[in-house]
């Protein structure tokens, strides 16, 4: 299982050694590509890390308003996405509100 | 071996599969709650003095919560709201450390809808599982004895005393609870949510278990109580 382990463990080094400085521009990474068409959120949590550091080596090279694109239309994607409720939702955001004006009101008279 | 292998395998799909092969809709929050409670089982206590009352182990309840958005304007979820108190117990035969715990398990359903790009007003009924425990440090007589019987046996001459045992009693619950609730995007994934409603539990301290028997427990007001809470949320979405 040591062997195992240590084989696995070998070949996740060896691969994840990949360097940005070999890559052309930043701002053409296909992780940024993804991101501006699907979102940040979109970006499988391992690769984090690696996007804030092609987000900062874009900015470095003049690249602010790809990232600034991205962040924004980021924002509009969830706005848009929840802005107005859908479905079961707003009878049950009408039932809990309901619900809490009861409770509310019964505790004022309670405590007359 | 194999079965350590095939472990591997399967931790390594369900870990990085999961988040590579679609996009995650998970939050996960901490944050405190504050209530009220009225615990005069504890407070009135003339027979057994416990650890004086204050915010922290009183109204304080520790929170962590983890949300999964299964509809676009709706989540499902754990929310856990904690009460600890920890202190020592002038009993009769010793002084036991005494550990109070009060847990309100919370599975919510969240509507919310987004006001502002940056501000979300969200909508939550749950049910409560809650859970009360009260573990005791005592100092029973034939302990030492035994414990002593037994090392003595593996050849150590030194002998043991005041040897402590810890025992739980515990109490279960069911309750509902509905909050109203605001959250501020500081960024697409970082939010700070503050809630407040009141949360209804039908405790009876009559049905408090002691090692599988029924005992009586202290008085507790934790029924219709207002309830507010503060957490910092990270949506892995």
């Amino acid at each position: 299982m040591r062997q195992f382990t240590s084989t696995v463990l070998f070949f996740v080094f060896l691969f994840g050694q990949e360097s940005m400085a070999d890559r052309p521009n930043p701002c053409e990474d296909p992780l940024l590509n993804l991101a501006e068409k699907k979102g940040i959120k979109a970006i499988p949590i391992k690769d984090i890390p690696r996007f804030r550091k092609l987000m900062k080596a874009c900015e470095d090279k003049g690249g602010y308003k790809v990232i600034e694109k991205i962040v924004h239309k980021d924002w509009q994607r969830d706005y848009k996405k929840a802005k107005t409720m859908a479905s079961f939702t707003p009878t049950f955001s009408v039932i809990v509100f309901l619900v809490m004006i009861y409770y509310f009101i019964g505790l004022a008279i309670a405590t007359k | 071996m194999k079965s350590q292998i095939l472990r591997f395998f399967l931790s390594l799909f369900l870990f990085w599969g999961s988040f590579s092969l679609a996009q995650p809709k998970i939050s996960v929050g901490l944050g405190l709650g504050l209530y009220e409670p009225t615990l005069s089982g504890f407070d009135e206590n003339s027979d057994v003095k416990f650890p004086t009352g204050n915010m922290l182990n009183r109204n304080f309840l520790f929170n962590w919560a983890v949300y999964y958005e299964f509809f676009s304007n709706a989540r499902l979820g754990y929310n856990s709201y904690s009460s600890f108190e920890v202190g020592k117990l002038d009993l009769i035969n010793s002084k036991a450390v005494y550990r109070r715990t009060i847990i309100y398990r919370m599975f919510p359903l969240e509507t919310y809808f987004r006001w502002k790009p940056r501000i979300e007003l969200n909508f939550t009924l749950t049910p409560i599982w809650g859970r009360g425990r009260i573990f005791v440090d005592t100092t029973p007589g034939d302990k030492s004895e035994d414990w002593n019987q037994l090392i003595n046996s593996f050849g150590d001459s030194k002998p043991v005393s005041d040897l402590g045992a810890t025992d739980a009693m515990t109490n279960d619950w069911i309750g509902f609870s509905g909050m109203i609730g605001i959250r501020y995007y500081l960024s697409t994934r970082i939010g700070l949510d503050m809630k407040m409603g009141f949360m209804d539990n039908s405790y009876k301290n009559e049905k408090w278990r002691l090692q599988k028997k029924e005992v009586t427990g202290p008085k507790m007001k934790i029924d219709e109580l207002p309830l507010f809470s503060f957490k910092v949320f990270y949506g892995f979405k």
